[in-house]
């Protein structure tokens, strides 16, 4: 009856997708894994058996096999809304009244329209019946709400809780934490450094005015720990933000100043002396006056001459950032030398 | 997984309702009919003739609905549906080659009533027919599988449709081109050479040899199609 992921661990080309992580999703729970969407794509050929794990297992009742709301599923578009489920519904020899499906995504008024005449949300609403005259024992849903409309979602909603009350085992993948926390129960975040639980609050996932409260409570408790300090940067007209140990040094070149990061410039509109102040809790040093380096980047300190110095950064191109020689002194004192 | 008639006639069902609704498809069907009455109104009633007619509805109908039903499935992206559902390969494609089938046998039918072709032994006839149609269903299902679109499928049907309809005229040059001989081996050939030897009264052993040889066009279409089937679940 339920899901079970017992050290699933997948690597590809030496690179890891996700590293070993269990998970047991019981029945009558919804839950959500957030990822990005190599490592859904991933999950969900590995899933459909297409692709092997490059460790661990996955195990769920083998009787009924699982069922897959896909992102990008084809409806037979020439058929009507209640042929095609006619359809479903033979091929699955399901045992389930048609009827009560139809009405439970709200498409009675629609049976008679071809599908190719149904919008988007309707689309995915005939997507969702197919998937309920299946009867699985595990559903795999990726991307459930995207790009629905509210009627829609709404609708999505209490299908969830349907499967809920019959005990059915839900596995959500998106990339987005608002569909994960509208739909699922237990929450994870799946990357390539691992499984992370998100924690939620207990029984309050009915009614629709809170869930905006308890998105807000997990957004401030994701962030929490992590101190925001964020360095915004202009790219054409994007702002994008860097977390500080990405920087590898700052630049100051004719009263501009840019970020480098991993060979790459980015200009910030924040002077030297704003970025020092903010970034001396990160490690981050000031090295010369038009020069901030980030230390756990620096590798080595050489000595030119006696008065000239410079510090042999660990990034790809072994970039070089000056060192004045009143700062040496500073920086001997924070390496604790002498 | 056990073979169900109830899936197979439930994907009949679709496909008859999709085939029906789509004209561009659908309309290929009149052609042979419509050829075959003003062969019969022009009062053409040689084999080479009927035959003509009659292969082409093989090629239209058999060959390129075939090939279209299986190549829409892959272009509207369902045919992943429909793998992963409890029917198995075997139920899809008997459900489709199903319909084919039926629809190449009453097409053959109204054609040869229009043309009014009339064989001296309607047994030994139908029996070549229902084999010959198992052939180009094979080659619809094989082209079903290469084919990547619906459109894709209408282009590769072509030559198909020439060797299969118009290659029956080749025999005509073989005394002077000796290589041409290989031709007499098509299936088509050896259907009009089945039916020539019926209208001089052979019976079943006579026209043994040509249903043979159909019968191995069949086997190996058929061993053809599950090769490349394998192939392209692999990818």
């Amino acid at each position: 009856m339920s899901l079970k992921f017992i050290g699933t661990e997948k690597h590809m080309h030496d690179t890891i997708v996700f590293p070993a992580f269990d998970l047991t999703i019981t029945a009558g729970e919804v839950a959500a894994i957030c990822s990005n969407v190599n490592v859904r794509e991933q999950l969900i050929d590995i899933l459909l058996g297409k692709k092997l794990l490059s460790n661990g297992e996955i195990q769920y009742s083998d009787e009924k096999k699982l069922a897959f709301f896909f992102l990008n599923e084809g409806l037979h578009e020439l058929l009507t809304v209640q042929e095609l489920l006619k359809f479903y519904h033979q091929l699955y020899q399901s045992k389930q009244s048609l009827e009560e499906i139809t009405r439970l995504v709200q498409l009675d008024s629609k049976k008679n329209i071809k599908i190719k005449n149904l919008t988007y949300s309707e689309k995915k609403r005939v997507q969702l019946a197919y998937i309920l005259i299946q009867n699985a024992e595990t559903y795999i849903m990726e991307e459930p709400d995207q790009n629905l409309d509210i009627e829609s979602k709404r609708i999505f909603i209490a299908v969830f809780n349907e499967l809920r009350k019959l005990q059915k085992t839900v596995l959500v993948l998106t990339s987005h934490l608002e569909t994960a926390v509208t739909l699922a129960d237990k929450i994870v975040r799946l990357d390539d450094n691992g499984l992370h639980v998100i924690q939620t609050e207990e029984g309050e996932s009915e009614e629709t005015p809170k869930e905006t409260v308890i998105e807000d409570e997990i957004e401030e408790k994701i962030v929490q720990p992590i101190r925001f300090e964020k360095i915004p940067t202009k790219v054409n007209e994007k702002i994008v933000l860097f977390d500080p140990p990405e920087i590898d040094y700052i630049e100051s070149t004719e009263g501009q100043t840019f970020l480098h990061i991993k060979g790459e410039n980015f200009h910030c509109s924040f002077t030297l002396n704003e970025l020092e102040e903010r970034l001396l809790p990160f490690g981050f040093f000031r090295c010369h006056r038009s020069y901030i380096v980030n230390l756990q980047k620096v590798r080595e300190v050489i000595t030119w001459t006696r008065n000239s110095y410079s510090l042999v950064l660990d990034d790809g191109e072994k970039s070089s950032v000056p060192l004045s020689k009143t700062k040496m002194a500073d920086l001997k004192g924070m390496l604790g030398l002498k | 997984m056990t073979f169900s008639w109830k899936r197979v006639n439930a994907i009949l069902q679709k496909d008859f309702k999709d085939f029906s609704r789509n004209t561009a498809v659908s309309i290929v069907i009149f052609l042979p009919i419509i050829l075959a009455a003003v062969y019969g109104r022009m009062g053409l009633d040689s084999i080479q003739a009927h035959y003509m007619n009659i292969n082409m509805t093989f090629a239209m109908v058999g060959t390129y609905v075939q090939c279209c039903l299986i190549a829409e499935e892959k272009e509207k992206n369902t045919l992943r549906g429909l793998m992963l559902s409890p029917a198995s390969t075997l139920e899809i494609l008997g459900g489709k080659s199903l319909l084919t089938f039926l629809l190449t046998i009453i097409i053959v039918f109204f054609s040869a009533f229009l043309s009014e072709y009339k064989p001296a032994n309607i047994t030994i006839v139908a029996f070549a027919i229902v084999l010959s149609t198992l052939f180009y269903i094979g080659i619809g299902t094989l082209l079903g599988l290469v084919a990547k679109s619906v459109m894709e499928s209408s282009v590769i049907v072509l030559p198909v449709i020439g060797i299969f309809t118009v290659g029956s005229f080749v025999t005509a040059w073989t005394e002077k081109y000796p290589i041409l001989k290989v031709a007499e081996f098509l299936p088509n050939v050896q259907l009009i050479e089945l039916a020539e030897k019926v209208e001089q009264g052979a019976g079943f052993v006579q026209v043994f040899s040509n249903l043979g040889i159909i019968g191995i066009w069949v086997v190996v279409v058929f061993a053809l199609t599950v090769v490349v089937y394998r192939k392209r679940m692999i990818d």
